[in-house]
């Protein structure tokens, strides 16, 4: 797995991302997402987490759930059109993980999507480190 | 934007660095649940050079008449408040320390906020002679439950502090025992230099650093109010409840307190509790609700690592003021049961 530090924030050059922070791990057709190093690192102390909804039909760019952290709540964001399969309920008595491990153990859900095509759309990693550069 | 002049030290020992009040400070260095309980359970220390500090000299009659407390009966080497310098509405121009040095000088410790305001406003009041020492003096605050354990002993009474002292054998221009975090502990002034050397030294004897979030929480947990968020020049310390004032002696603002303590007052200050295990937080402003009707508003809150839930202030009509009762607060559209309880929390 390569990684990439850009200032203090660490991108992971085998996930895709979207404008609004959250990473997309491909595997056939299932996607994993979370939210990204940056993202948690602005966010700081991560205190609770509103999961999504198992079985929920989404569409690319709905909110579907919460991130509460001492600094702010933040939305999380459906990257990608498709029914929620699964979500980390481990994060629900221990939302602090995101903060210590936004790739891995921090994961939020599972998605089934349902069209391919808007993969199109995600960022690559190259594109979201120039993002996370600009702002 | 004014820097910690500790930065350098700090970034070492891993801070991440935010902005407060116009300065750029240590937020937290590990995650705030770890170093508020390392205060609550230890020790830890934090970098508080962003709090105004002012060196203030002349007619202790001038001083009296602009501090909402009784100073003149206090010992030299004693700190008194926390207290208020008020305006003539009775609103909170900021809320202070006061460290008597002698009958006619003070040291004055102010919120970040407010140092430019409460400088101009002692000057354009009296003939006090006003000196900045922020930018002279570092300030840390060392403070936890196991603070004699690990410091060792300190030959100082809670509210006295002594002038060019030492402090693990450095010279330290002032060691004060406030104990802001309902914790023992101290706080020392000291130059830029020293500063680094001491928070250096601290970490090596397993002192946690601690951001300024953390402070936040641990001043929540006690109920204690931070200025901008929980008070203004337009909330009086009645309606706080926030007893910084006398009334055996004459201040600007005394009239218009005792005008509100014969009327009583519209709106309260309240301290809440969220439901254990509900981790969420409602942010300043967050309207707050009895029954269907709209009674008020939250103006801090915060996640308590020690309680396990959220915790919180507010202000609500009077008449509403029932403790143990069960509110609720407005979070994101969604209504979420809050209990009225009172301070401190722990």
């Amino acid at each position: 797995m390569s990684e990439v530090k850009v200032g203090r924030y660490i991108v992971l050059r085998d996930r895709f991302y979207t404008e609004t922070d959250e990473w997309i791990k491909f595997e056939d057709s299932i996607a994993t997402v979370g939210i990204t190093d940056y993202a948690q690192k602005k966010l700081r102390d991560i205190v609770g987490i509103e999961l999504p909804q198992v079985n929920r039909e989404v569409n690319a760019g709905d909110s579907v759930g919460v991130i509460e952290s001492v600094k702010a709540s933040a939305d999380i964001y459906s990257p990608l059109s498709g029914i929620i399969v699964e979500v980390n309920q481990k994060l629900v008595e221990h939302p602090e993980i995101i903060n210590k491990d936004p790739y891995g153990e921090g994961w939020i859900f599972k998605l089934r999507v349902s069209r391919v095509e808007e993969k199109e759309k995600l960022l690559s990693a190259d594109k979201y480190i120039e993002k996370i550069k600009g702002g | 934007m004014f820097v910690s002049p500790l930065y350098d030290v700090e970034e070492k020992l891993g801070a991440n660095f935010g902005e407060f009040a116009n300065w750029e400070m240590p937020m937290s260095f590990t995650n705030y649940m770890e170093e508020h309980m390392a205060v609550r359970n230890s020790v830890a220390f934090f970098d508080l050079s962003h709090m105004g500090r002012l060196r203030v000299k002349g007619d202790p009659k001038e001083f009296d008449m602009l501090i909402a407390k009784e100073i003149n009966n206090s010992k030299d080497g004693n700190m008194i408040g926390p207290t208020a310098f008020l305006n003539d509405r009775g609103g909170f121009i900021d809320d202070v320390m006061v460290y008597k040095v002698s009958s006619n000088e003070w040291l004055i410790v102010t919120n970040a906020i407010n140092r430019e305001n409460v400088i101009k406003w002692i000057r354009n009041n009296s003939n006090l002679d006003v000196e900045d020492l922020t930018f002279k003096y570092v300030m840390i605050a060392i403070q936890g439950r196991k603070f004699e354990d690990v410091i060792g002993k300190i030959d100082l009474m809670p509210l006295q502090f002594k002038l060019n002292s030492k402090f693990l054998d450095y010279n330290v221009f002032l060691i004060s025992r406030s104990g802001w975090t309902g914790e023992n502990g101290v706080e020392v002034w000291a130059s830029e230099e020293v500063g680094k050397q001491i928070i250096l030294s601290l970490s090596k004897t397993g002192v946690k650093p601690a951001g300024l979030i953390a402070r936040d929480s641990l001043r929540q947990e006690m109920g204690f109010v931070l200025y901008g968020e929980d008070i203004d020049d337009r909330i009086t310390p009645v309606e706080a409840r926030y007893w910084v004032f006398s009334l055996n002696k004459d201040f600007v603002g005394k009239q218009a307190i005792i005008q509100r303590l014969e009327s009583g007052v519209d709106r309260f200050r309240i301290g809440f509790k969220m439901k254990k295990g509900e981790r969420f937080i409602p942010r300043h402003l967050s309207k707050i609700y009895s029954m269907s009707r709209e009674i008020g508003y939250v103006t801090s809150s915060t996640f308590s690592p020690y309680l396990n839930r959220a915790i919180g202030m507010g202000y609500v009509e009077s008449k509403y003021f029932f403790l143990g009762y069960s509110l609720t607060v407005n979070i994101r559209d969604k209504q979420y049961d809050i209990k009225v309880d009172e301070f401190p929390f722990i």
